[in-house]
């Protein structure tokens, strides 16, 4: 119940095991990995030295996944494995090295299983993408600001919206799940770690690895197909193609691997006394979410390892002239594609259903149908995928099926609408930067979803397809629901994660601006799709002017509000006021425990009484 | 029922709780913000929108059209009890470093759960419905017109579309139709995937290599239709457009006799 002061955390330093662990880094990792991939490049060229594009796909996508494995073996990720092939396992010294025990700063640079240094390096890596997606953002509309403005040309353009798109995609699966699925969800359910915590360092591990790879893109020609990839464009597409699709696969085992951790976690280590109906509703959304990432994501692996061996084999899975398929890959993307739209949207919310009742003062309304709600979209969201193709002309007449699953979807969404707003109604909200968060997605996902309804039907979609509408639209639910839900997540954990307050001035700023600008940016963007403008275009007719003017000036704001947003995270990570235990007098376990938060979390296991929404004045 | 009179207190049926609900204050006050705002998406839906929409050229466009502006007005009560509970409660913020006092606990309330169930299922039927209803005229329109439609061919190579008019013995980069006849675009692609989008007609089909999809329609109007390619198809894949026009039938057979072809 007091704030700690940070110089005086009493961690003993042991005795650092005298074993090849303590010497490897993310440095010796990133040399090992650029010289595995020297090496496989050099050995391709004198392999295949030929100038055909086949070849030098080879060369490349081999050299991308050889830097992949060498950074692995250099940051000694296969340290453990290898020892179980000749039958031992790491000295109890070693794993409490690789726990991070005592090693300040440094273990965030290293192969660390402790949960909260995984955390802290997923949060910051996402920063890192958000910056990067968001600035190709900023370009993206700098581009548009006028018809003909040509400030970079259509081969760049095009290489930005794929960039971006990619990014954006990859972080926002991670921007909830990855920072606080793994820092808070552990202390959530009163566990000491996760249940695989190699595994877990693995997952972000290999999702860096992965980072290098997708920026390489630049250097090799882009992705200029957007993030969907289509094929056969794909097949069409330069060097940088190659690093799309390393990506996605390393990804995709990224994603397992966490995913499984996460569902192991909740399912084996929730504290004493927690039941399946006293879990924190975070706790279920990020595990639904995961969970739905494990069969997913192996449809987008697989269409990406077939479009690897097009590229540099020169088979003919999506190539037509040869007995391929177009539609095939668009079946295997979309597989993925629809349940991953809720795998990113449902943490958010869930974070958001965790807020509203500590700020309201009152109990989250009607968990069953939270959680009902929840697993309702999940259920469906495999079942909706061709939506995504009813103008393809695959199979017209499996449109209507498809539109009458894809309404149903509206059912279980509404449900969590009937949630928050239910746990908002006759409360009196804590205006503090977590709770704007709430009414930011009641607005944003309420335009998002309604317009996801015209979206699903047939005639309509006739119509809006390809447009920039479906660009407003999908962007209110990614970025005005998910995205809005994960910063909301950030201010609110914030204290947990670094003892420090996340500056509020600066916040609400950042949060006006981000969310005006927002506004500003997708409405007009909707006008512009409902005028006619196609999606991805470079350039655009007179007729668009006025409405991709706006957009672009929301999105400046946008953008500012997003430095502002940065600057208020650097600077209260570094000057912020010290946090209390339990600022925000919440109920969850988390807040049980002090800054810095000890090796394993809780000194004596805690037991769990009830869930953790009790709050408001006890009736009668 | 006989006996009904012996007892003393009954609890209140639900009618009366509901009569009593509607009688406090906030849910008062919520209402009328419920009504406002519900009339401005209808307004929103009915007047602005559709100033966006570029002009209706055919039925398949204006069924779209239709879609949209009618799903914004039957969305429009949900719109306005959202925004407007959520608005009630920014009326009584708190501010500081304290938490507020409690709330009431209000853990669950199964007749509202079950009514908002009950109502967002039946919006969504409508809309299914309403939808699955459109869908299939359009599809009767097209078998209806089978016969008598005008079959252009359509061919998308980056980033160019071009037309061909296998009845007339016409090819040409520009797409002219003649006004009230049905026509049968026949589309097909010779490399990646496009997707020809004749704006002002309403209707969008994909272009794929060594496949030919179809989509139907009626102009309806004469003027000028811009067709577009609405699938990222590579470099110029913003460039890939071009113009249509609708003509009267006279207009039509002089231009397809002036392109060399043969009037059916």
């Amino acid at each position: 119940m007091t704030t700690l002061d940070h110089a005086k955390v009493s961690e003993s330093r042991p005795n650092p095991p005298k074993s090849l662990i303590t010497k490897l880094n993310m440095g010796t990792g990133m040399i090992v990995g650029i010289v595995f991939a020297e090496v496989m490049y050099f050995w391709g060229k004198s392999m295949w030295d030929r100038q055909e594009a086949v070849m030098e796909n080879r060369i490349l996508t081999l050299s991308m996944f050889a830097w992949c494995i060498g950074f692995l073996i250099g940051i000694g990720a296969f340290i453990g494995p290898f020892r179980w092939l000749i039958g031992k396992d790491l000295t109890d010294e070693e794993q409490l090295f690789l726990a991070g025990k005592g090693q300040g700063v440094s273990r965030y640079f290293r192969y660390c299983t402790d949960h909260k240094v995984v955390g802290i390096q997923y949060l910051v890596g996402v920063m890192v993408m958000l910056g990067a997606g968001g600035t190709m953002a900023m370009m993206i509309r700098t581009n548009l600001i006028t018809p003909g403005s040509k400030w970079v040309n259509a081969e760049i353009y095009n290489s930005l919206v794929g960039l971006h798109g990619i990014t954006m995609i990859v972080a926002l699966i991670i921007v909830s799940t990855g920072p606080f699925g793994n820092f808070i969800l552990p202390i959530m359910i009163g566990a000491r770690d996760m249940a695989f915590p190699r595994l877990n360092a693995l997952s972000w591990w290999l999702l860096f690895t992965a980072i290098p790879v997708l920026c390489s893109a630049w250097f090799f020609g882009g992705i200029p197909t957007g993030w969907t990839a289509y094929a056969p464009l794909s097949v069409q597409a330069g060097g940088g193609m190659n690093a799309f699709i390393v990506t996605i696969i390393i990804f995709a085992i990224s994603s397992a691997i966490a995913g499984a951790n996460i569902t192991t976690t909740v399912v084996t280590m929730r504290a004493k006394g927690m039941k399946w109906n006293r879990v924190p509703i975070f706790v279920i959304g990020a595990t639904i979410s995961v969970a739905m990432a494990i069969p997913a994501f192996p449809s987008f692996m697989a269409s990406q390892m077939m479009a690897a061996f097009d590229r540099t084999i020169g088979t003919h899975f999506y190539d037509a002239e040869f007995g391929g398929s177009g539609w095939l890959y668009a079946h295997l993307f979309w597989i993925m594609g629809h349940p991953e739209v809720y795998v990113i949207l449902i943490p958010g919310v869930a974070i958001l259903m965790e807020i509203a009742p500590v700020f309201a003062r009152s109990p989250l309304f009607s968990y069953t149908t939270a959680v009902v709600g929840l697993a309702g979209i999940v259920g469906l969201s495999f079942l909706v995928w061709a939506h995504h193709m009813y103008i393809s002309g695959w199979l017209p007449s499996l449109n209507g099926p498809f539109m009458v699953t894809t309404e149903m979807i509206s059912i279980p969404t509404g449900l969590l609408f009937l949630v928050l707003l239910g746990t908002i109604w006759r409360g009196r909200p804590w205006m503090k930067l977590p709770m704007l968060g709430v009414y930011a997605l009641l607005w944003n996902f309420l335009i998002g979803g309604i317009t996801g309804i015209y979206l699903s039907d047939v005639p309509a979609d006739d119509y809006l397809h390809g447009s920039m509408f479906v660009t407003a639209h999908f962007h209110y639910t990614l970025m005005g629901a998910a995205l809005t839900g994960a910063i909301a997540g950030l201010a609110y954990w914030f204290p947990k994660m670094t003892g420090r307050m996340l500056d509020e001035r600066s916040g609400y700023i950042s949060f006006w601006l981000v969310q005006i600008g927002f506004q500003v940016l997708f409405l007009g963007m909707f006008a512009a799709g409902s005028q006619g403008q196609p999606r991805r275009v470079a350039d655009y007719e007179q007729a668009f002017a006025t409405s991709d003017l706006i957009s672009t000036i929301g999105a400046y704001l946008v953008g500012i509000g997003m430095i502002v947003l940065l600057y208020s995270v650097v600077h209260s990570w570094r000057k912020g006021k010290i946090a209390p235990m339990n600022p925000w007098g919440a109920k969850t376990l988390e807040w049980t425990v002090p800054y810095p938060i000890y090796l394993e979390n809780f000194h004596e296991a805690p037991v769990v009484t009830s869930d953790p929404y009790g709050y408001g004045r006890s009736e009668k | 029922m006989s006996d009904q009179h012996e007892v003393v207190d009954l609890p209140p049926t639900p009618g009366e709780r509901l009569r009593n609900a509607m009688k406090a204050r906030d849910v008062r006050i919520t209402m009328i913000f419920g009504v406002v705002i519900t009339a401005f998406f209808v307004f929103i839906g009915l007047w602005f929108y559709p100033k966006f929409m570029p002009e209706i050229m055919s039925e398949s466009m204006k069924r779209g059209k239709d879609v949209i502006v009618y799903f914004t007005v039957i969305s429009a009560p949900i719109a306005g009890l959202v925004i407007a509970i959520a608005l009630y409660t920014l009326f009584d913020r708190h501010h500081g470093d304290t938490p507020p006092e409690e709330a009431a606990s209000f853990r669950t309330h199964t007749p509202i759960v079950f009514v908002w169930t009950l109502v967002s299922a039946i919006f969504c039927i409508v809309a299914i419905v309403w939808g699955l209803t459109e869908m299939n005229v359009n599809s009767e329109d097209a078998t209806a017109n089978a016969k008598t439609a005008l079959v252009v061919e359509v061919t998308g190579s980056q980033w160019v579309w071009t037309f061909n008019y296998p009845e007339l013995g016409v090819q040409s980069e520009q797409l002219n139709l003649p006004v009230d006849r049905p026509v049968e675009f026949r589309v097909h692609s010779v490399d990646v995937n496009h997707s020809f989008w004749p704006v002002q007609l309403g209707v969008k089909v994909d272009a794929n290599d060594r496949v030919t999809t179809l989509a139907h329609t009626t102009p309806n109007v004469l003027g000028t239709i811009d067709i577009k390619c609405a699938e990222l198809c590579g470099l110029y894949h913003a460039y890939m457009e071009t113009q249509g026009k609708v003509m009267k039938e006279a207009d039509f057979n002089s231009w397809v006799t002036a392109q060399g072809g043969h009037v059916a």
